[in-house]
């Protein structure tokens, strides 16, 4: 009699709980980005705007954009495409060197690679931050992109 | 004399695109790979957005990275990656700026294979220390591609491996570089 309470209220709860930990243990370790297409925005922005606030005061920006989920809207500058297969947008005027490039995310290529040049399109990606440079005009770079479709 | 005029000018019209002095991407590939025999599977991470510059005439060759712009493969990874290890919100940017021995000798107007000493200074983590490596340049079709891969340890640039992992993750990290470069004109 006694043993078996001890299975019931000790021993039982005991499994569920390990089970449970572990379970949440190998989720945790196995877990996957989560798809950007599938993220609310924190900040809607043209790609003019977001180069401009970068520009002028870098610090605040990055603490205002930094890891964050952007919707970025801009006439498309290039589509870029690496030996790997991977695609990069830039968003941006063409008469500026600077611009925002979004690294694609490689399950979103296909709608990265229909892109035509001058069209003014949505991309949501993460924003990893800020390259000044003077010589090749300055980046604000986002990445696992994807190309938001127009609700 | 028209004729001749033109005569003068044909040099003239391709000594742009053929003396190109800076070549540039901003699409270039950095690795940061901390496998090690007993790590559990690949420790590694890739950023595809490595702005580099390389002056022809000097040698002198820059590459600038955001930390946040590595990806991994598995969420996890990732995270601990940018928050316990290079604390990319603290310190969003790496940077190499260096030398490469010898360019002044290489003709970069011409298809070929060259193997070079590459020295400079490795900005991460806050931290900058010098490194020195072998790489490969291979010029084609106007283009310069770079390759090269060196070793740091992590703890030259005060990164810590927290205990509980410090046999799964090695102490140094191998950083390869891999970028097609293009003429930049101005």
């Amino acid at each position: 009699m006694k043993r078996k309470k001890i299975v019931r209220f000790v021993v039982l709860p005991l499994l569920v709980i390990i089970a449970g930990v572990a379970f949440y243990i190998y989720k945790e370790y196995n877990r996957t980005h989560k798809d950007t297409s599938k993220i609310k925005p924190d900040y809607e922005v043209t790609a003019n705007s977001l180069l401009t606030e970068f520009g002028s005061n870098e610090t605040a920006s990055n603490k205002k954009y930094w890891d964050k989920v952007l919707r970025v809207e801009g006439p498309v500058k290039e589509v870029l495409q690496d030996d790997k297969g991977f695609y990069s947008i830039v968003l941006g005027d063409t008469a500026s060197l600077s611009s925002v490039r979004c690294s694609v995310d490689s399950s979103h290529s296909a709608e990265a690679g229909s892109l035509q040049k001058g069209t003014i399109i949505a991309v949501k990606g993460i924003c990893s931050g800020y390259n000044a440079d003077e010589l090749l005009g300055s980046d604000v770079i986002l990445v696992r992109s994807v190309v938001d479709q127009k609700k | 004399m028209k004729k001749m005029i033109l005569f003068l000018m044909v040099p003239v019209l391709f000594a742009g695109p053929l003396c190109a002095q800076k070549f540039f991407t901003k699409t270039g590939t950095i690795g940061f790979d901390a496998t090690t025999s007993s790590s559990p599977e690949k420790i590694e991470g890739k950023n595809r957005s490595a702005t580099c510059v390389m002056d022809t005439k000097n040698g002198a060759i820059q590459f600038a990275v955001l930390m946040k712009g590595f990806a991994f493969e598995r969420a996890l990874m990732e995270e601990h990656f940018n928050e316990n290890y290079v604390e990319s919100h603290k310190f969003p940017k790496a940077e190499f700026k260096g030398k490469v021995k010898d360019a002044e000798q290489i003709d970069f107007s011409k298809d070929g294979t060259h193997t070079v000493k590459v020295k400079g200074d490795l900005t991460m983590h806050g931290q900058t220390k010098e490194v020195e490596t072998t790489g490969k340049l291979v010029i084609q079709g106007g283009k310069v591609n770079a390759n090269a891969s060196f070793n740091v340890k992590l703890s030259d640039f005060d990164i810590s491996i927290p205990g509980l992992v410090s046999d799964k993750v090695s102490k140094s990290a191998i950083i390869t570089v891999a970028c097609t470069m293009e003429p930049l004109k101005n």
